[in-house]
């Protein structure tokens, strides 16, 4: 991951001899339908807020993509969000709380299964409770949908979504620039390639982080800290990772319900910054690992170029 | 696929339990053996051979012709396969049936559907009492499963009914709903006096309700999301033999508040 090691130029722009290093994760799929687009969205938005790392947030969440009145079970637009965790059981209280505090309350909302996977996670099987006995379930085929009445109408949720546990979190690029604007518009272009890209999020705000983190810090409890090798204001007094033409990086994190959709959300990321990006003052990308010994999946930059 | 068919040779003097005569447990079984298959209740121990002409080699489908409503217990506990009656089913068709189908051309006799918990009926006429309801020694009705009738349907569908759908094209009889526990009821030409006489839960779906109980509850007009899912679901697995969406507005009633009340009859609202 040096700044030294051998650099392969893509459209005037650098491409590491190096890896993403990944995680293996568990992860669910759920849908959020509404009367409209618009309150479907505002739905997923806050139940996937303060969702951008399992360190501190619980759960990283995300949303997948938005779904026509065809792909939803009670033919309204919908969204598909994404929620990722350590283990199936930590996803149980992520699920409860963010769906009993943010859908449950949000207007016209209605909740579904969002991944058809042999291993089941509750979804309704805590928030039906809000219906103080007033609840009623519906059997259709292998689903079970809970009607708890609400001021506005009912509120519908399916009983269980499906949980995979060969999700994977973590895919992660570096992209280093010159120019701070033109850096963050073409990061941008790369989340809005990767939003098309199913089965996957970029949990961080809008996709970016600008404070990547390296394990550990000096500080007792600390379980991360700053990334000081990729801050350019340390350049001279680290041992940086940078170049002197380096004045910002951001990184893109993705998780993904599968490797395979983790590593085409990078590919088609690394595209978008290679085709953009040298006009806008981008110089280099790279990626977070950590020597390859603590995540099962390796994403090498240069096979996915 | 291929399959065996069973062409009956003359009335019956006698009713005839036919549970035997489904794919699953025809399987496996020579010609000879069928034949040899005792089908009567009467002292006289009528054989499959004695009634019907067998044809063909087992499969997944069975074919029984002409149907006549002496012929009980078609396709009970039946988990797999079709079984198609060309003509009328007699009583307890598709009794505790898991899966597969079961196609009546002609109409079904009382207790259609008893304890049947998956799979689908389609009876292309009518269907007598106690359509999915229950009998002595059950402890519910209907648990599962789905049965289209084309034509109407008489008492008591769905006595005890706890989980399943029934779709009726035509009208119910008396009391459609007694007793019932969960599962949905639609329909479509409407019920007749006193549905839902004690039911706990579940959905009674209808155009019309020739009479009300007064232990039912007009809980006012709605559009409720699950009919909407419920419509999608039926369209989706049924295809033509789903029921016609109700309108977005329909009149919810509760009931039936001599019990716990957590059922309701829904009709179209104006």
């Amino acid at each position: 991951m040096s700044q030294n090691a051998p650099s392969k130029i893509i459209n005037g722009i650098a491409i590491d001899d190096t890896f993403a290093e990944a995680f293996g994760m568990s992860g669910t799929g759920i849908i959020i339908t509404a009367d409209t687009m618009k309150w479907a969205k505002i739905a997923a938005v806050t139940a996937t807020g303060f969702g951008t790392s399992v360190i501190g947030c619980g759960a990283e969440c995300g949303i997948d993509r938005e779904l026509s009145p065809d792909e939803t079970p009670d033919g309204r637009p919908g969204v598909r969000v994404l929620m990722f965790g350590f283990s199936p059981d930590a996803l149980v209280p992520q699920i409860k709380n963010r769906i009993g505090q943010c859908v449950l309350t949000s207007p016209g909302s209605a909740c579904f299964a969002g991944l058809d996977a042999q291993m089941k996670i509750g979804l309704g099987k805590a928030p039906r409770f809000f219906g103080d006995g007033f609840q009623t379930a519906k059997k259709l085929g292998d689903s079970r949908y809970w009607r708890v009445p609400v001021m506005d109408g009912e509120f519908v949720i399916e009983e269980t979504t499906g949980v995979t546990t060969d999700a994977v979190g973590g895919g992660n690029m570096l992209i280093v620039g010159k120019d701070r604007t033109g850096l963050l518009e073409t990061t941008e272009a790369a989340v809005a390639a990767i939003a098309k890209i199913d089965d996957v999020i970029t949990p961080f705000p809008g996709g970016i982080v600008r404070s990547g983190s390296k394990v550990g810090a000096k500080y007792a409890g600390m379980f991360a800290s700053t990334n000081d090798a990729f801050c350019p204001t340390l350049r001279g007094a680290v041992n940086s990772e940078l170049g002197s033409d380096a004045l910002a990086v951001l990184e893109i994190v993705i998780d993904g319900l599968t490797s395979k959709a983790v590593a085409d959300a990078m590919r088609v990321g690394l595209k978008a910054v290679t085709d953009i990006g040298a006009g806008k003052g981008v110089t280099r990308i790279t990626a977070g690992n950590y020597g390859g010994k603590l995540g099962q999946h390796h994403y090498h930059l240069r096979d996915l170029i | 696929m291929g399959g065996l068919s069973f062409r009956l040779k003359a009335a019956p003097g006698e009713r005839l339990d036919i549970r035997a005569l489904t794919p699953g447990r025809l399987r496996g079984l020579a010609n000879a053996e069928i034949s040899a298959l005792v089908i009567g209740g009467s002292k006289r121990h009528l054989t499959v051979g004695d009634v019907f002409e067998v044809a063909g080699d087992a499969g997944d489908t069975v074919t029984i012709q002409p149907g006549v409503a002496t012929l009980d217990f078609a396709a009970a506990e039946m988990d797999s396969g079709t079984l198609i009656i060309d003509g009328n089913a007699g009583a307890y068709a598709g009794r505790k049936m898991r899966g597969g189908n079961l196609e009546v051309r002609g109409n079904a006799g009382n207790y259609l559907a008893s304890g049947m918990a998956g799979g689908l009926i389609h009876i292309g006429g009518s269907a007598g009492d106690n359509l999915g309801g229950i009998l002595a020694g059950d402890r519910f009705g209907m648990i599962g499963g789905t049965v289209v009738i084309s034509g109407s349907i008489g008492a008591r569908a769905g006595d005890k009914m706890r989980r399943g759908t029934v779709i009726v094209k035509g009208k119910t009889g008396e009391g459609a709903g007694t007793r019932m526990i969960g599962g949905t009821i639609w329909a479509e030409g409407g019920f007749g006096p006193a549905p839902g006489y004690m039911m706990r839960r579940g959905t009674l779906i209808g155009s019309t309700v020739e009479r009300l109980l007064p232990t039912f509850v007009d809980c006012g007009r709605h559009d409720l999301l699950i009919v909407r899912i419920l419509s999608r679901h039926l369209k989706a697995t049924l295809g033509d033999l789903a029921p016609k969406p109700m309108p977005l507005f329909v009149q919810r009633i509760a009931g039936d508040m001599a019990t716990i009340g957590k059922g309701e009859i829904l009709l179209p609202a104006d």
